[in-house]
């Protein structure tokens, strides 16, 4: 269980932050990196048959008000998630690593033992899951041209005659037919926006489809919003791939192949410490 | 989320009102065009009266243009993001 630094706590207190666990008797194979702490070293802390990757940090650094003032700063989180990110990275790139959330906390040593041991079991599960695979994310945009302009050429600019000009008749209204004409032209591009719609849902599932037949677990999360992802092409398929190791150049092979086949935008990003497949332990 | 840093701006937040005013009569414009459209497509209207809705609905359109226009709008900003719903109106 997570659980902030007390407030009251002495000035120079501290708890312990746990960024992953692993397997293996010493997990200090390799230097790693500083953590969040100029304090002290990131060091390996057993638990039961498994080992956690912890660090001891300032508890006025770390109680629920200061996290919380930090987590409504972008350049804060970043500046965490990258430190978190950076030791995660860094265990798992010599054996199979369950990372954990951002901002893990305990008391003290034999709190962090007491409560990742009680969920040892699942923990073990989940590294035989993840051993010898990585993550791949697989971002998928709608096709460029269409969203530029409809495959009709149904956009904003729209091909009925000028409001107020030629359409205009002698009472100062449309002229006759112009209102017929009007619900023409709305009615084919609804149906063009539902159709290039379908296309789009298509293309998504058939990337999906595909990439799982090459995946050890797969997980479809909410595509981002525009804002986050800085791109003005709306993204319609985000998902996590857990794909072996040695499948490695079958899976890019299968994205060359996807792209060329749907003509959508794939952004494929990885292989990355399976984040998606650690599970809600 | 978190608590998000809000920004009090009275001018801002009267342009603001506007536009989610204007969104919502879009809104409504939209959905009395879908309904005319979908009237038309099932043939309960003669050809006079489809021709007297798609007028108005054409004249609604052009008013609403005027009216971003004078707020220093655009149509397209016409829209409320709805998260995970996507956005309120379509995007072409």
């Amino acid at each position: 269980m997570t659980g902030f630094a007390d407030r009251g706590a002495a000035p120079d207190s501290t708890v312990t932050y746990a960024f992953a666990v692993c397997r293996g008797e010493d997990a200090s194979g390799a230097p790693l990196p500083p953590g969040l702490s100029a304090g002290a070293p990131v060091r390996a802390l057993r638990f039961g048959a498994l080992t956690a990757i912890v660090q001891e940090v300032p508890a006025a650094d770390f109680t629920e008000e200061v996290w919380r003032r930090r987590l409504s700063d972008r350049a804060e989180v970043e500046r965490c998630a990258r430190a978190h990110h950076a030791v995660v990275t860094a265990v798992a790139r010599f054996r199979p690593t369950v990372p954990l959330a951002l901002c893990t906390l305990y008391r003290d040593d034999w709190r962090a033992i007491e409560a990742l041991g009680r969920d040892e079991a699942r923990f073990a599960e989940v590294l035989d899951r993840v051993a010898g695979h990585v993550e791949w994310g697989v971002k998928v945009y709608v096709r460029p041209e269409e969203h530029a302009s409809g495959p009709d050429g149904a956009t904003g600019a729209t091909p009925r005659p000028a409001p107020g000009a030629a359409a205009r008749g002698s009472a100062g209204g449309p002229a006759p037919g112009a209102g017929r004409a009007y619900l023409a032209e709305r009615r084919e591009r609804q149906r063009s926006r539902v159709r290039r719609h379908e296309e789009t849902l298509r293309d998504a599932d058939v990337v999906d489809t595909t990439l799982r037949g090459l995946a050890s677990a797969a997980r479809r999360l909410q595509p981002q919003h525009q804002e986050l992802t800085g791109d003005p092409r709306p993204q319609i398929l985000n998902a996590a791939y857990l794909v072996a190791q040695e499948r490695t150049a079958e899976l890019s092979a299968a994205v060359t192949a996807l792209r060329r086949r749907v003509g959508a935008h794939i952004e494929v990003t990885g292989p990355w410490v399976p984040y998606s497949f650690a599970g809600e332990v | 989320m978190t608590e998000a840093r809000l920004d009090v701006d009275r001018e801002r937040m009267g342009q603001d009102l506007v536009k989610l005013v204007l969104t919502v009569v879009e809104l409504l414009r939209q959905l009395m065009e879908r309904q005319a459209i979908r009237r038309v497509d099932e043939g309960d209207l003669t050809d006079d009266q489809v021709d007297r809705v798609g007028s108005t609905l054409m004249m609604l359109e052009e008013r609403m243009a005027e009216l971003c226009e004078q707020h220093g709008l655009r149509l397209d900003d016409l829209n409320l993001n709805l998260g995970p719903l996507g956005s309120l109106l379509p995007r072409d």
